[in-house]
C-alpha cells in the first residue's frame, strides 16, 4: 500500500510535481500515466526515497523495490554477482541469499546469462536483471518506472504475465508509463499525472465514464488538456 | 554501519582486479619512476649522481601514492553516474557516508599497491636497502589515505568519467610541482613540513639520505595527512547528499 498526499518538488525554477496524491492499493497495478515531463519519475522518486519532496508526505507501510529509469549494472561482474552485491547490501544472510537469487532468476528466466558478466547484456537483459534486483528482497510494493522501455515483444509479453502474478500474488504495483494502450491492458487502476498534479484516478472503465469517452485516449485528452489549451486550439 | 563499508570495499576491489587493462596501465604509471631513474643512473655516474636521484625518487614516489587508485576512482563515483548505477547502489538501505568509506578503502588498496610497486623498482635500479624500503612504504601510508579521498572527492564532483578524468591528471602534478618548489626554495621547508604531500616529501628525503628523523614530527603529519583525509571524505558524503551529484544534472 502506497500513499502520497500533496507532494511538492522543484528543481531550482522548475516546478516538477505540483501538489501530487493518489494511493495504490495491495493486490492491485496502478498506473501513473502522464505525458513526458509530468512528474512521473520525479513522483516515484520521491516514493523509493532517494528523493526528498519539499512539501507532503509519502506513506508506505512494507519494504519498497524499484526500477526507474537507472538501470545501470556493474558490466564486469556477472548477472548473479550483481545480484549479490546488492543482497548483501539489503542485509540478506548469505544462505538465503544465495536461495533467493536462485528462485528470481529462474523466475525471471535468467538461468542461461545467470553467471555471464554483464558487459556484453542485450537491453532486455540488462532489463531482467535489474528488475532481479528489485524484487531480490521480496518487497511488498514495486516500483517500476516505463519498464517495458527498449524491450522486444516477446519480453514485453513475459514481463506483463509477471507483474500480473506479483500482483495476484497480494503485491502493491505502480508502474509509470505514457503508453496508453500498456496502462489499458494493465492496469487495475489508473492516476492520470499532469504538469504535476493528479487530475483524475480510477479504473479505466471509471475514466472514460467519468469524462464521457469511448476510450482511454479520449479521456486522457480531455482531462490533461486544460480549457485554455482547448480554445487556444480552436481558434488555431 | 562499517559492514556496509566493507561490502561496497570488497566489491569494488573483486570488480576492478577484472579490469585488467587499466591495472597494467596503472601498473607502467608506478614504474614510469623507476625507469627514468634507472635510465639517468646510468647517464650519470659519480658524487653528485645519488642527490639527484634521491630527489627525484622522493617526487616520483608521492606521484605514485597518486596514480595507484585513479583508475578505480575515477570510475567509483563518476563512472557509476555515468552508467546509471549510482541511484540503484543509494536505494538500498545504506548511508551514503558508508558509500563513500568503502569506495575509499578500495581505492587506497589500489594505491598501496601502486606504491608497492614503485618502491620495490626502485630497490632494484638505486639498490637501496630493505628496512629504507618499510620506513618510507610507511611514511606514505597516510598520504596514500590522503590521496584517495581527494580523488574520491574529485570522483564525487565530477559529472562524468571524462571530466573526472580531466581533474584526476590535473591532481597528480600536485606532487611534481610541490616537489620542483622545494627544489627551489629550500628554506620554505621548515614551515611546509606539516603540510600533507610537501611533508611527505621532506620526510622520504630525510629518509633516504640517512638524516636523522623525529619520530614525534613524521608521527605528527602522519596525523595531520590523515586528519585531512577524513574531513575531504566528509566532504564527499556531504556532495553526494545533493541530487544534483546524485542524478548528474
Amino acid at each position: 500500500m502506497i500513499q502520497t498526499r500533496n507532494l511538492k518538488k522543484s528543481f531550482g525554477a522548475v516546478q516538477a510535481v505540483r501538489d501530487l496524491s493518489f494511493s495504490a492499493p495491495d493486490g492491485a497495478i496502478t498506473g501513473l500515466l502522464g505525458s513526458n515531463g509530468a512528474g512521473k519519475t520525479t513522483t516515484l522518486r520521491m516514493i523509493c526515497g532517494v528523493l526528498q519532496p519539499d512539501n507532503g508526505w509519502v506513506r508506505i507501510d512494507k519494504p519498497v523495490g524499484a526500477l526507474l529509469d537507472h538501470i545501470g549494472l556493474y558490466p564486469r561482474l556477472t548477472a548473479r554477482e550483481n545480484l549479490a552485491y546488492f543482497g548483501e547490501l539489503r542485509g540478506i544472510p548469505p544462505i538465503q541469499l544465495a536461495q533467493r537469487i536462485e528462485q528470481v532468476l529462474s523466475q525471471l528466466g535468467m538461468d542461461a546469462i545467470a553467471d555471464r558478466r554483464t558487459a556484453g547484456f542485450s537491453q532486455g537483459e540488462r532489463m531482467k536483471t535489474a528488475l532481479a534486483r528489485a524484487i531480490l528482497h521480496s518487497p511488498q510494493n514495486l516500483l517500476l518506472d516505463e519498464p517495458t522501455n527498449g524491450l522486444d515483444v516477446p519480453s514485453v509479453r513475459a514481463l506483463r504475465g509477471l507483474l500480473r502474478q506479483m500482483r495476484d500474488s497480494g503485491m502493491c504495483i505502480v508502474l509509470s508509463s505514457h503508453i496508453l494502450e500498456e496502462v489499458r491492458i494493465l492496469c487495475d487502476n489508473v492516476a492520470i499525472v499532469s504538469a504535476g498534479r493528479v487530475v483524475a484516478q480510477g479504473s479505466p472503465e471509471d475514466l472514460c465514464s467519468q469524462t464521457d469517452s469511448q476510450s482511454l485516449e479520449d479521456a486522457f485528452i480531455k482531462l490533461t488538456t486544460s480549457q485554455e489549451n482547448l480554445e487556444c486550439l480552436s481558434t488555431l | 554501519m562499517l559492514v556496509h563499508a566493507l561490502i561496497v570495499a570488497r566489491k569494488e576491489i573483486r570488480d576492478h582486479l577484472r579490469d585488467t587493462r587499466s591495472l597494467v596501465s596503472s601498473m607502467f604509471y608506478a614504474l614510469m619512476g623507476p625507469l627514468v631513474v634507472g635510465m639517468v643512473s646510468i647517464a650519470v655516474h659519480g658524487e653528485k649522481s645519488s642527490a639527484v636521484l634521491v630527489s627525484m625518487m622522493s617526487v616520483f614516489a608521492l606521484v605514485a601514492t597518486f596514480v595507484g587508485g585513479m583508475n578505480v576512482a575515477m570510475d567509483a563515483i563518476a563512472g557509476e553516474r555515468e552508467r546509471r548505477s549510482l541511484l540503484p547502489l543509494l536505494m538500498n538501505p545504506l548511508l551514503r557516508r558508508d558509500v563513500i568509506i568503502g569506495k575509499w578503502l578500495a581505492i587506497s588498496l589500489f594505491a598501496v599497491a601502486g606504491v608497492i610497486i614503485n618502491l620495490s623498482g626502485f630497490a632494484v635500479v638505486v639498490a637501496f636497502p630493505f628496512h629504507l624500503l618499510i620506513a618510507v612504504t610507511l611514511a606514505l601510508i597516510p598520504l596514500v589515505l590522503f590521496a584517495a579521498a581527494v580523488e574520491l572527492l574529485i570522483s564525487t564532483w565530477s559529472r562524468n568519467i571524462k571530466e573526472a578524468h580531466t581533474y584526476l591528471s590535473l591532481v597528480i602534478f600536485l606532487p611534481m610541482v610541490i616537489g620542483m618548489f622545494l627544489v627551489f626554495f629550500p628554506h620554505m621547508a621548515s614551515t611546509w613540513l606539516w603540510l600533507p604531500v610537501a611533508g611527505q616529501q621532506l620526510l622520504i628525503d630525510l629518509l633516504t639520505k640517512g638524516a636523522p628523523v623525529s619520530l614525534v614530527s613524521s608521527l605528527a603529519l602522519s596525523l595531520v595527512t590523515a586528519a585531512s583525509a577524513v574531513l575531504i571524505l566528509l566532504a564527499a558524503a556531504k556532495l553526494l547528499h545533493r541530487d544534483e551529484f546524485v542524478y548528474g544534472s
